[in-house]
């Protein structure tokens, strides 16, 4: 919009935005590494930075390897929890019947302490990534049927009118008017799920696994291997924020095609 | 009987979970081919809703309406329709939303296309084309929904408030462009509206209604020839006629005691 401010402003706020952060988290970091130290804390009970340093370069490949099996599972169950959710919410909007029927139990089910069905799924379902993932998905779709249904309803009573008296059919409306509106809620549900699919695959592998991260935890955890185990968290986070990149993107290329190129 | 708008006793009542609403009791009124005729009445006293009977997207407890000839009884698709807000679809530049009917009725879009164009010159979007509404202004976007409304070649244009969220300056040139638009185009237009003096700048008719239940107290004739300026305005008969409009208006603002009686038993 305005490319004399942005100009202007690049230099000074990106450093801010940089610098700023990056000085807290050294400081952070720093006073953990302090405190550890001081204290004489065994790396066994908490490691400290350094210690985790020390551990990283022996196990980065042993890493990688699992980070890439939690990783797929959970890009898997992402990706189905979005079409599961966006199929939900479209049955839930266009049937009335259908959601009179579903929709109270939908609400009552999400009630339901879902961690707790976790071992079910690895009796049910075995020690196969199939267990994971189901699990995943219970886990993650609600969020994205939620926001798509909310965003199924965002067109207002006049521009459904003006679609009636156009003559436009109940599919046309949809297709033409309430999937574009609901777009951006999908997304926002979507970024809900990327969180949830990555947590629900690796509370399966904590619970019963024979890779991925999750299963390397708690495999260096009954070694004492702390430092290895903050370590693969550390590859949690890293690989967490790569599955939540996906729907942002694509909400950046959607918000593209709203609002236009030059807006 | 006649009138290519023919309202005729008409009554609705809604009917929600907690109560009955009579919004509008037995209107009547025509208005001829070509004619403008704008809608005065206080606030939720059933403009909208008769409006909507005439579009055929709401429909009646009892009573006719007909449009050129025949019975409106569900959404008829030659109709123009412009609301308070301008219901563009914010990702769909000017041109893509003013061809939305014609997308939706799967006409042509080559010849519509070339209307479109028209219509976009004609209310001074020239080059505005490939915006997106969220590029226009308030004004702007109301052009852009007059051009929408009219695309597809109606045979009546329904208008609600289509100016009321607008400031005082762009108000009057949204009148100024609507006056050429229907001296070029000549639809058969009912307009709803809060404004005195825009109902009479714009119209050959002037219709008020009381307040709920809806029934048509005036008909007033707009006396003034087409092409109208601004300078209409000015006129001793405009402001007479408009003062003529306010007295029905307050009158009907403040019932009797027996009006009062009968509304709260
Ligand atoms: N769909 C509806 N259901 C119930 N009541 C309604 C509905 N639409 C309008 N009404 C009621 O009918 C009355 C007339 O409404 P409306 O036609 O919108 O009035 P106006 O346009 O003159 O302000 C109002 O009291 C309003 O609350
Ligand atoms: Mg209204």
């Amino acid at each position: 919009m305005s490319p004399d401010r942005m100009k202007a402003g690049w230099l000074p706020e990106n450093v801010y935005a940089v610098v700023l952060p990056s000085l807290a988290a050294i400081m952070v970091v720093g006073g953990w590494q302090y405190a550890v130290t001081s204290f004489q804390i065994s790396p066994v009970i908490f490691p400290a930075p350094l210690d985790m340093a020390m551990a990283a370069p022996g196990i980065i490949g042993d890493l990688f390897h699992h980070a890439g099996i939690t990783g797929g599972e959970a890009l898997l169950a992402f990706v189905l929890s979005c079409l599961i959710g966006v199929a939900l919410a479209l049955m839930l909007t266009v049937s009335d019947a259908v959601f009179e029927a579903f929709y109270p139990n939908l609400v009552v089910f999400q009630i339901v302490p879902k961690i707790a069905l976790a071992p079910m799924f690895t009796f049910w379902l075995g020690i196969a990534s199939t267990s994971r993932i189901s699990y995943a998905i219970l886990i993650s779709f609600f969020p994205v049927m939620l926001s798509t249904m909310s965003g199924l309803k965002r067109a207002d009573a006049n521009t459904l009118r003006l679609c009636r008296s156009v003559g436009a059919s109940k599919w046309q409306t949809l297709l033409h008017v309430q999937i574009p509106y609901a777009l951006p809620y999908f997304f926002s549900g979507a970024k809900v799920a990327a969180t949830m699919a990555t947590i629900g695959v690796v509370t399966g592998e904590l619970i019963s696994a024979n890779a991925g991260l999750g299963f390397y935890i708690i495999r260096a955890q009954s070694l004492g291997q702390t430092p290895k185990v903050f370590c693969a968290i550390v590859a949690l986070c890293v690989l967490g924020l790569l599955v939540y990149i996906l729907p942002v993107r694509a909400e950046a290329m959607a918000r593209r095609w709203w609002r236009g190129g030059n807006g | 009987m006649s009138g290519f708008i023919s309202v005729d006793t008409v009554r609705k009542i809604y009917r929600t979970r907690k109560d009955t609403i009579e919004a509008v009791s037995g209107a009547s009124f025509n208005v001829e081919q070509g004619e403008f005729v704008s809608i005065l009445g206080p606030s939720g006293c059933g403009k909208s809703t008769l409006l909507m009977m005439c579009a055929g997207l709401e429909g009646l407890t009892s009573g006719h309406i007909n449009v050129a000839g025949t019975k409106v009884e569900g959404p008829r698709q030659s109709v123009g329709i412009m609301f308070q807000d301008n219901t563009l679809l914010p990702w769909k530049t000017v041109l893509e939303n003013i061809l939305f009917p014609v997308r939706i009725q799967k006409k042509p879009m080559e010849h519509y296309r070339a209307r479109a164009e028209e219509l976009i010159e004609m209310v001074g979007l020239r080059g505005f084309a490939d915006k997106k509404p969220h590029q226009l202004s308030g004004g702007m976007k109301q052009r852009v929904s007059i051009c929408r409304a009219l695309v597809t070649d109606p045979d009546i244009l329904l208008m609600d408030e289509p100016f009321s969220a607008l400031d005082a300056m762009t108000r009057d040139e949204m009148n100024d462009a609507l006056l050429d638009i229907s001296d070029r185009y000549k639809k058969t237009s009912l307009f709803v509206t809060h404004s005195i003096r825009e109902a009479v700048y714009l119209s050959d008719r002037v219709l008020v209604m009381t307040r709920r239940p809806a029934t048509v107290v005036a008909d007033i004739r707009i006396p003034f020839q087409r092409p109208r300026g601004r300078d209409v305005g000015d006129t001793a008969k405009f402001n007479e006629i408009c003062a003529h409009l306010r007295g029905l208006i307050e009158h009907e603002r403040t019932p009797g005691w027996t009006g009062q009686m009968a509304r709260a038993g």
